[in-house]
């Protein structure tokens, strides 16, 4: 018979509050192989883990449930105090009382009942539970960082700074992203592309960086320390290594294209780099629109070539490489504005995104850095900024706050009214939010000292009027219609996560929210890490967030991910799955559920009446097993087990609970 | 029905004379006209014993399992039924497909004992045949000629597959496929679905109750086919052996769970339960629930595939995270 010793924790008034805590402990001391239970105010606590400790030893204890929070918060910290006082720490088993029970109940009694259920079910298991063994498995110390924006950048620099190889993988041929088309920054109006610019050159200039661009993930396997990732190299039809970046060929090609960096409001060539500051500065051949991969003539770019750059014949390269870990820094895109046909966004040129906006301040941007209006060309002297345009609208857009737009819309505010003098902006908001160093008081400025106007409301119509544009709202505050003429309409577009999102997802084996923002570890303390060890987060793949916000957690994960490269090596999980021969019929549906190609063939002999015959069986790799589970539910004759979760510890928790 | 046996005699004693095969299975007339169990022809003298009549109803293909593994290369004939067996047992990589010759043999359907005695209650029949489409029952001494259609299995009445979807050598012509039996396939699971949880669950309690546990469903279904089936374990014991409403209940919903997206209707279970409970009801719901999560799927009709639950996609229904 097992010695078990039950903890029951107090956690403050958490647990108390809700649990009979004496009654529990009553009920525990007659629980199968318990000889001893007692309780303490904070388990974890010093005080606390000592009390298990000195159980152990006094009361000869094998093994310990400790009824307490979720396992997710400090089954580590249980696992380490067991085996400070040198038990297995596999023999530790944690019965969820608070978030299973005490927080999601309010009657005592009921309450207490379903606790001691719960630590009758831990007690069970514990006696069934194994000494488990981990192994020492070495780290590839390299990292790579998904994304070349400021968020990848950021990191990449960061990560590279601590002296590991980091590679910077970027889909487009440029790295920069989203930040390298915004104009100015609030709340200090520092243009975008002077403070991003330096570190992109810095990021190509930096010895323990790579640049891989034009270039996507194709596959993730491996494990944290171990990942195997294969890139997929797109076809640049040019030559990086003989390309000086001349631009020669972009400015020949005759094949103009609408441009993706200046959002359609001009236009690039064929062959092209997005824009004038890109790192690498060598163009790529846009396959689908040039005239030699269309129509089969031209190839201008390629008797320009001073330098013999150009090859038509590249195909996609497929590089493996091995990482230790991950930071995934993806951006976002921003919301389709299909389902708003009442602002007469791309019925009419004056109604803009916010984003072309930016491009229209912007020095090198299609206007170069005049503000005029798409129509005539003349500069705007009323501009009607709506905001939350899909944002926090559960009808037909997001139902969050993309969190950006009102700050981004005070600063075009101000920027309006120095650019064009004596012009006049109107923002229509739901409410305007500012939390942040100095958000507010820019606003401030933006309606005392630039003419800009705010009116609480939803617009509910835009309509053009001779050449101007007329939009239709009610002021909440007042409840008058309102209907100004304005020169403009800027829509103040909400932030989607990418849309392919999902994939990205499924290749790393990470979670999205409902947006299909990928989700963090735990949403205030470990809100960098994914829920797979070793993959990380930065900006606003994770959720809505403006500059500086990016760039202190690009900077947090290139942290964790140099703590774990300088790691010696990495203790593995030993709750894996492990196939018994005898009952494996070695019908394989185990190697087809496993998300990680874990479980592959084996031969095995075995003794047939006077014959040796061979068959084969599943076998487990125990590198690439993650202890997922989804093996075991496949196995129909139950021949394959989760060790820590085997049928027959979980089978003894069902019957605990049910007999 | 004499030249569909004797066809088939002829093709397994060359197959057996020629060593193309070392056994093959078939069926015989066993002591009772209503009996025509699986033959095991192992050489050419006994080929004889085959038969093909309105009872041989039995699926053989099980038998290719260990038991006949100490041959090299076995023969056998398969209804359109038994033959989705056959890539049953190959998806699950129980069955290696070099080892067996498939011969065919297109099943117009068999015939309901029951239906046969109930028809002549207390009489006492000796012999029962068929010609053409009638069946020729010899009661109390005379022959009584009736429509076969009459008397066939439910199970036929609603087979999709009457010929066999695979196949090396088509033993006789192919027969054409009942008209109706796509709409018939699910109604007695749309009934079912129309009643209320609570008299659908009184139903099935009444039904289970007869269960005796006698496995024979189990047994007969090429789908189960685990060398250790979990029932048969005895750590862990996933089933009680006293006779309890809850495990019987637990050995049902199991069962059918296991062969969810694997079942290919053969119906064997249901036809063999001595207790008469209607298990391809249950197999039949779960059929119709992964077709609406996952999309139609047919077991049995391609070997190379993977069913449905075996199948592991990123954009599965997941149930869970989507809001």
């Amino acid at each position: 018979m097992k010695r078990i010793g039950v903890f029951i924790c107090w956690c403050g008034s958490n647990i108390a509050a809700t649990v009979d805590i004496d009654k529990t402990i009553a009920a525990a001391k007659q629980m199968p192989g318990v000889v001893f239970a007692d309780h303490n105010k904070y388990t974890c606590s010093e005080l606390g883990q000592d009390m298990v400790k000195n159980a152990i030893k006094e009361h000869q204890l094998d093994r310990v449930v400790i009824g307490a929070c979720s396992p997710r918060m400090h089954e580590n910290t249980f696992r380490k105090t067991v085996e400070a006082a040198g038990l297995n720490p596999y023999y530790m088993e944690i019965a969820n009382i608070r978030e299973q029970c005490s927080w999601v109940h309010k009657d005592k009694e009921t309450a207490t009942g379903k606790a001691i259920s719960l630590v009758r079910t831990a007690v069970a298991k514990a006696a069934r539970n194994e000494a488990l063994f981990s192994t020492e498995m070495p780290i590839e110390r390299r990292a790579l960082v998904i994304g070349g924006g400021i968020a990848g950048i950021q990191a990449a620099l960061d990560i590279a700074e601590t002296g590991f190889e980091v590679d910077l993988l970027e889909k487009e041929p440029s790295i920069g992203g989203r930040m390298a088309q915004l104009d100015k920054t609030f709340p200090t109006l520092d243009c975008s592309a002077c403070i991003l610019t330096p570190k992109m050159v810095d990021v190509a200039q930096h010895e323990k960086i790579r640049l891989i661009t034009y270039s996507e993930v194709e596959k993730v396997e491996g494990y944290v320390g171990n990942f195997t990732v294969t890139i997929r190299n797109k076809a640049r039809s040019v030559d990086m290594e003989k390309c000086t970046g001349c631009g020669d060929c972009m400015n020949k090609c005759p094949q103009k294209v609408s441009s993706e960096f200046e959002m359609g409001l001009a236009e690039r060539r064929a062959i092209y780099t997005p824009f004038p500051q890109a790192v690498p500065n060598k163009p790529a051949i846009d396959r689908a629109t040039c005239r030699w991969f269309t129509q089969e003539k031209c190839r201008v770019c390629e008797k320009i070539c001073p330098t013999g750059a150009i090859d038509y014949d590249q195909v996609d390269e497929f590089i493996t490489q091995r990482y230790g870990a991950i930071v995934v820094a993806t951006g976002f895109d921003t919301h389709k504005l299909d389902k708003y046909g009442e602002y007469a966004y791309g019925k009419h040129p004056d109604v803009i995104t916010s984003l072309e906006m930016e491009r229209l301040f912007n020095a090198s941007g299609p206007t170069g850095g005049k503000l005029l209006r798409p129509s005539n060309g003349k500069p705007p002297k009323n501009v009607a900024f709506i905001q939350c345009v899909g944002s926090r609208d559960k009808a037909k857009g997001n139902p969050y706050c993309a969190k950006i737009c009102c700050m981004y819309t005070a600063k075009h505010a101000i920027l309006l009214n120095e650019k064009v003098p004596g012009s006049k902006s109107f923002v229509f908001y739901i409410d305007v939010r500012t939390p942040g160093k100095d958000y507010e008081e820019f606003y401030n400025r933006a309606y005392e000292q630039h003419n800009a106007t705010y009116i609480k409301g939803n617009v509910s119509k835009v309509f053009p009027d001779g050449d101007q544009l007329v939009v239709r709202s009610v002021d909440a505050l007042s409840g008058a219609l309102v209907e100004l003429v304005v020169d403009m309409v800027v829509l103040a577009t909400s932030v989607d996560a990418r849309s392919d999102a999902k994939d990205l997802a499924q290749k790393l084996s990470i979670t999205t929210n409902a947006h299909k923002f990928f989700n963090e570890a735990h949403p205030k303390l470990r809100p960098v890490e994914t829920q797979t060890a070793g993959i990380f987060l930065a900006g606003v793949c994770q959720g809505p967030k403006d500059i500086p916000e990016t760039v202190a957690q690009a900077s947090a994960a290139a942290v964790k991910v140099a703590s774990l490269l300088s790691k010696e090596s990495l203790k593995s999980n030993p709750t894996i799955a492990e196939v018994d021969q005898k009952r494996c019929s070695g019908d394989m549906s185990c190697m087809a559920v496993c998300p990680y190609g874990a479980i592959s063939e084996k031969i095995i002999e075995e003794r047939r009446g006077r014959e040796t015959v061979t068959r084969k069986i599943a076998e487990v790799n125990t590198a690439l097993c993650q202890g997922c589970g989804a093996c075991t539910v496949a196995c129909r004759p139950g021949a394959i087990n989760l060790k820590g979760f085997t049928n027959e510890q979980i089978l003894a928790e069902v019957d605990a609970i049910c007999l | 029905m004499k030249e569909c046996s004797e066809k088939m005699r002829k093709v397994a004693s060359d197959a057996l004379q020629k060593q193309e095969v070392t056994a093959v299975l078939g069926w015989r007339k066993k002591d009772f006209w209503w009996q025509s169990p699986v033959a095991f022809i192992e050489s050419v003298d006994d080929v004889d014993q085959l038969v093909w009549d309105p009872f041989t109803v039995f699926n053989p293909v099980k038998y290719l399992l260990e038991d006949y593994d100490c041959h090299d290369k076995v023969g056998i004939f398969v209804k359109g039924c038994d033959s989705r067996g056959i890539n049953r047992l190959i998806q699950d990589k129980r069955l290696d497909r070099d080892r067996v010759v498939v011969y065919g043999v297109p099943c117009e359907g068999k015939a309901d004992a029951d239906k046969i005695r109930a028809s002549f209650a207390s009489k006492k029949i000796k012999k029962v045949t068929i010609d053409g489409d009638s069946l020729i029952i010899d009661v109390d001494g005379k022959e009584e000629r009736v429509a076969a259609e009459e008397y066939l299995l439910d199970k036929c009445l609603t087979c999709r597959y009457p010929n066999p979807v695979v196949s090396d050598k088509l033993i006789w012509e192919e027969v054409p496929v009942r008209k109706g039996v796509n709409e018939a396939r699910f109604a007695r699971i749309d009934n079912m679905e129309k009643k209320e949880l609570e008299e659908r669950f009184s139903y099935w309690s009444r039904q289970m109750d007869r269960c005796i546990r006698c496995f024979a469903c189990r047994n007969t279904c090429p789908a189960c086919n685990c060398r250790v089936c979990i029932f048969d374990q005895a750590e862990p014991r996933w089933l009680g052996k006293a006779n309890d409403m809850g495990d019987t209940l637990n050995y049902h919903i199991i069962r059918a769970f296991h062969v969810a997206g694997r079942c290919f209707e053969c119906g064997e279970c249901e036809r063999i339960c001595p207790a008469g409970i209607p298990l391809q009801e249950l197999n039949r719901k779960l059929i119709k629930d992964l077709d609406e999560f996952f999309g139609e799927y047919e077991a049995g009709l391609d070997p190379e595939d993977n069913p449905p639950l075996g199948t592991y996609r990123g954009e599965d229904p997941a149930g869970f995270d989507e809001s």
